[in-house]
C-alpha cells in the first residue's frame, strides 16, 4: 500500500523525527491513518509501532478510521462545553443520522468532538474541514451545513 | 564527581544536596518519608501520579518532587497541610476509577495503591465516575494483563524500554481512555514477549499478573463464586 508517496514522506522527516507533523502529511495524504501504513512509518523511522500508534491516537485531529469527504469537528472542550455545545451536536446528530465518530453512508460526512480549536471566546465552536464555526447555536446548524451538501 | 553544594530548607531544618538530585531523592536521605507510585528507583521519572507532590515556597503549583531537581534556597514542605489534602484527592481520583474489587484481587495486600489509600486514611468513595473496562488480555503465554485495574503509572512501559530493551509497551488514546498498548491496541501474544517478569514485578497494582498458570485467574473465578450475591460492587 505504501509506495513511493509514502517513502518521501518518510524520507524527508527521517532527520528532525518530528513525529506528527509526519503523521499530518500521511493522514493528508491518505485521508486517515491506515494501520499498515503506521507499521511502516514505525519502521523506517526505527521507532515502536505503539509510539506512532500513541501519538496517532492522542491527537483528535488524526484518524485511525477512514472519514467522510467533510469533517465535522465539534470542540468538546470545557469552555464550549459550558456553553451547550451539547445541543450542537445533537442537532447535527439529527440532521446527518450519525453520531461522533462515524461517517454517513454516502461518505458525505464525518462527526467528530475534537479538542480546544482556541475559539473559545465564541464558544462554541466547531470546524468543517479548514473551516471554523462559532457561536454556534442548534438553529444555525442546518444553514452551514447545506454550503456542503 | 560533585564539588557544589546546594543548600535548601526542607521542612524548617537547613540540608544541602548535590546538583542534579531530585527533591524526593534529598527527603530520602533525610529520612522523610514521601509516597510514590509512578516513581521507581532505576526508571526514569516522569511525573505521572502526581502522588509525590509537595510545596515549594514561590511555586505557582504543588511539584511533583520524583522529577524536580532541588534548586539554591528552595523551600520545601512535604507534609504541610496543603500538600496532604492534594495527596488525599490524587489517591480518591486514581481509587474512583479503578474497580472496587480489592477483596478479590489477587494482588491483595501486596497493592502499592491499597497501602498508599491506607496510610492516607482514605475511606469509602466520595467520587462516583464510570469505571473504565476492558477485557481481560490473556494471550500471552506469561502475562495476564487485567487493564481495568491499571492506573497508568507507565512502570511497564519504561521497565520493559529501558531494562528489557524490548520497548514493547506504549501509551494510546487521551484523558479517560488512555491506555496502555502493545503495538496498535493489540493483545499481547507475541514472540517479542520473553516472560522476563520484569513489568509484573514493578507494576504496583494488579494489572499485571504471571500466567502461572492458570490457577492465578481460576482462583479469582472461584473467589468471586463464593463471594457471589455479595458483588463486587461496593466491595472496598
Amino acid at each position: 500500500m505504501a509506495g513511493k508517496t509514502l517513502q518521501k514522506i518518510t524520507a524527508k522527516h527521517k532527520k528532525g523525527r518530528n513525529l506528527v507533523s509526519l503523521l499530518k502529511e500521511v493522514q493528508d495524504e491518505y485521508g486517515y491513518l491506515p494501520a499498515q501504513v503506521m507499521t511502516e512509518v514505525a519502521d523506517s523511522l526505527d521507532i515502536p509501532v505503539g509510539e506512532v500508534y500513541g501519538t496517532g491516537t492522542f491527537y483528535s485531529f488524526f484518524s485511525t478510521q477512514p472519514l467522510g469527504k467533510n469533517i465535522i469537528r465539534v470542540c468538546k472542550s470545557v469552555p464550549c462545553y459550558l456553553a451547550d455545545n451539547q445541543s450542537v451536536i445533537t442537532e447535527i446528530q439529527k440532521q446527518l443520522g450519525i453520531k461522533p465518530g462515524e461517517t454517513t453512508d454516502d461518505g458525505e460526512f464525518s462527526l467528530q468532538l475534537t479538542n480546544c480549536i482556541g475559539a473559545c471566546d465564541k464558544a462554541p465552536a466547531m470546524m468543517i474541514n479548514d473551516t471554523v464555526y462559532s457561536e454556534l447555536t442548534s438553529a444555525k446548524i442546518s444553514e452551514i451545513l447545506s454550503n456542503y451538501r | 564527581m560533585n564539588t557544589n553544594t546546594i543548600r535548601v530548607t526542607l521542612n524548617g531544618t537547613e540540608v544541602s544536596g548535590h546538583p542534579g538530585m531530585t527533591i524526593l531523592e534529598l527527603a530520602q536521605e533525610n529520612e522523610i518519608d514521601i509516597p510514590t507510585l509512578c516513581h521507581y528507583p532505576g526508571l526514569p521519572p516522569i511525573g505521572a501520579c502526581r502522588i509525590c507532590v509537595v510545596e515549594v515556597e514561590g511555586s505557582r503549583t504543588l511539584v511533583a518532587s520524583c522529577h524536580t531537581p532541588i534548586a539554591p534556597d528552595m523551600v520545601i514542605h512535604t507534609h504541610s497541610p496543603k500538600v496532604l489534602e492534594a495527596r488525599k484527592v490524587i489517591v480518591e481520583l486514581l481509587l474512583a476509577s479503578h474497580p472496587e474489587a480489592c477483596l478479590v484481587c489477587d494482588k491483595g495486600n501486596l497493592c502499592e495503591l491499597r497501602k498508599i489509600a491506607a496510610d492516607l486514611e482514605i475511606g469509602l468513595p466520595r467520587f462516583k465516575v464510570k469505571k473504565r473496562y476492558y477485557p481481560l488480555d490473556d494471550l500471552s503465554p506469561y502475562i495476564i494483563r487485567d487493564l481495568t485495574k491499571c492506573i497508568l503509572c507507565q512502570r511497564c512501559v519504561r521497565a520493559c524500554r529501558e531494562i528489557k530493551k524490548a520497548n514493547l509497551f506504549a501509551v494510546a488514546y487521551r484523558g479517560f481512555h488512555s491506555k496502555v498498548v502493545v503495538d496498535q491496541d493489540q493483545p499481547l501474544d507475541k514472540q517479542a514477549c520473553q516472560s522476563c517478569d520484569v513489568c509484573i514485578s514493578l507494576c504496583p497494582v494488579g494489572a499485571l499478573a504471571k500466567r502461572d498458570g492458570e490457577n492465578a485467574s481460576q482462583e479469582t473465578e472461584a473467589t468471586m463464586s463464593r463471594v457471589s450475591g455479595f458483588g463486587t460492587e461496593g466491595v472496598v
